[in-house]
């Protein structure tokens, strides 16, 4: 059977993965605190081709072959978004500028070593609690407070303050009579404090966070979260959201990007398969 | 079936329900009282395909796993219960509130809240004129200072005047002054959980206890809120805004369009593969 075939297949597939990912940041391009995904393509692993038939002679090497692509992973690009003015007292955005000692890194976030090891810029999240109780981490601020006086998230997680116990205001506090100092501690209007707080967890491994849907990452294991201090570099902004990362023009290179290389595919399968038909209707016709 | 199709078609109706919020918005930029509505996105669920431990490879940057979203899906906020500029209309039953605080009227049976302050007098069934919204729902107040609020009655021949805290006083021909009422003004402190409803009024919805979502409010100095007859609040709907969003939520409906178009090419390349 001709080896190309499922080769160009498995492209189409791959490419099919790609424009479902380039779809979905699209989709979320006003989702606040949204982080875009990349979708990574890996060739399937190499084969080496050899001669064979001929007895008298070792075999004889021809050379590596991969027989294939696949979508091996889609990656979030965990960079700032931009912030954009709310004036509304229960927005909250994180500005995040964390260095590492040594380290410079790119405007995607990266730092690529002389030996290269690839190290990405830590970033903070807000803290929250989801439906199951597990900890989970966003950069969506557009918070409210329920009925009971939790804050919420605006899909109903509860956000976590330092004591990592659920934010509870007392009754009839309102959001616009909070103010969030420095120190990522709720005062009231005067600036006496009130004993909340908003957990901001920096995260130094960003690529191990997990899409969970719902603005939330999840981290897998508790490698590289402590809290976040002002000291970090982290600034937490009351009356901003931080918006959607995603790029409308690079998404829409990508995207017909993707659509053409499923076609080239698409067309290396129908030559293949006329190949075939003439293998199979022509050769040894008389 | 196709990931990008779903995704595509699930935020073309997300990005939909924004645009009918833009235009509700719109279509109310001269309502007085009116309070603009607020809706933000949200990335939906996203799935994890499984991948063995084999398929671990040097050079893998992320945990194991291929992550795909579904889109995303539109959540609407409480009201901005910024404060609308105050318009002077001179009309003695038009009233506007300064700072924080909502009217009280009772509507069908249950207390409804407004920011309209553009009420008309009207007979009631037994003959008493009483102080009443544009849609006819009674402006509740206190008499004496305290009780239940009730509706705010206007004896005949008298001219309303109404002081920055709320006291609604009528005044006879003679120049005698009587007592009528203080309006009821409750602060809303939790605005996410009012839940608009038509003429204009906010109600508390059902379950909720209304002393978790609005305090009583008192107008005077010290809570910074004041009754100002004679004036009507403007919607606080900033039209450029509107606007501006409206572009930004058009484009990206496009672009979810095209990606939609470019999906339905990708499934007839597919289909026709056999020429």
């Amino acid at each position: 059977m001709l080896r190309g075939l499922y080769t160009a297949a498995a492209g189409m597939v791959a490419q099919q993965r790609v424009h479902d990912t380039v779809t979905t940041n699209i989709a979320n391009l006003n989702t606040t605190g949204y982080k875009q995904s990349n979708a990574l393509n890996r060739s399937f692993p190499d084969m080496l081709l050899s001669m064979t038939g001929k007895n008298d002679e070792p075999s004889r090497r021809i050379g590596r072959l991969s027989t294939g692509v696949l979508a091996e992973e889609s990656i979030a690009l965990q960079v700032q978004g931009d912030l954009n003015k709310t004036d509304r007292a229960s927005d909250f955005a994180i500005a995040s500028n964390i260095e590492v000692p040594g380290t410079v890194f790119d405007a995607s976030g990266k730092s690529v070593a002389q030996d290269g090891t690839v190290t990405y810029r830590p970033q903070a999240y807000f803290t929250v609690q989801d439906a199951d109780g597990q900890t989970r981490y966003t950069r969506g601020g557009q918070f409210h407070l329920a009925a009971d006086g939790s804050l919420l998230t605006a899909d109903g997680s509860a956000v976590l303050g330092k004591n990592n116990r659920p934010v509870t205001f007392p009754a009839g506090t309102s959001m616009d009579s909070l103010k969030l100092n420095g120190a990522y501690d709720f005062t009231d209007a005067d600036g006496a404090a009130t004993g909340r707080s908003l957990l901001v967890t920096r995260v130094d491994r960003v690529q191990d966070l997990v899409r969970e849907g719902d603005g939330k990452f999840r981290l897998d294991g508790q490698g590289g979260a402590a809290p976040a201090t002002a000291a970090d570099g982290v600034e937490v902004r009351q009356g901003y959201t931080e918006r959607s990362n995603v790029d409308a023009t690079q998404a829409m290179v990508d995207m017909m990007g993707a659509l053409r290389a499923y076609e080239a595919n698409q067309k290396v399968v129908q030559y293949y398969d006329k190949s075939l038909e003439k293998a199979v209707n022509e050769v040894g016709k008389v | 079936m196709n990931g990008s199709i779903i995704n595509a078609s699930v935020t073309m109706n997300a990005l939909q329900q924004r645009l009918d919020l833009l235009a509700e918005n719109i279509a109310n930029v001269n309502t007085a009282g009116y309070k603009r509505k607020q809706g933000t996105f949200e990335d939906l669920l996203t799935n994890a395909k499984q991948q063995p431990e084999a398929f671990r490879k040097d050079g893998r940057i992320g945990p194991m796993g291929y992550n795909q979203g579904w889109g995303a899906r539109f959540l609407q906020l409480g009201p901005d219960m910024t404060q609308g500029s105050l318009k002077e209309t001179g009309t003695a039953t038009d009233m506007a509130i300064e700072g924080n605080a909502l009217f009280q009227v009772a509507a069908d049976g249950k207390t409804a809240y407004t920011r309209s302050g553009a009420f008309q007098l009207t007979v009631r069934g037994n003959g008493d004129t009483i102080l009443a919204t544009e849609a006819g729902y009674p402006v509740l107040g206190t008499r004496g200072g305290a009780g239940q609020p009730g509706p705010i009655v206007v004896p005949a021949g008298v001219t309303l005047q109404i002081s920055g805290e709320g006291v609604v006083e009528g005044v006879h021909a003679d120049g005698t002054r009587e007592n009528l009422g203080q309006l009821s003004l409750a602060s809303p402190a939790r605005p996410e959980l009012l839940t608009p409803v038509e003429d204009n009024l906010f109600v508390v919805p059902d379950g909720l206890a209304a002393g978790d979502v609005l305090t009583a409010a008192a107008a005077g100095p010290d809570s910074g809120i004041a009754v100002r007859q004679g004036y009507v609040e403007q919607s606080n709907v900033n039209v450029v805004d509107e606007m501006t969003e409206l572009l930004n939520v058009q484009r990206a409906y496009q672009l979810s369009a095209r990606a939609l178009t470019s999906a339905d090419s990708m499934l007839g390349m597919a289909n026709n593969m056999r020429g």
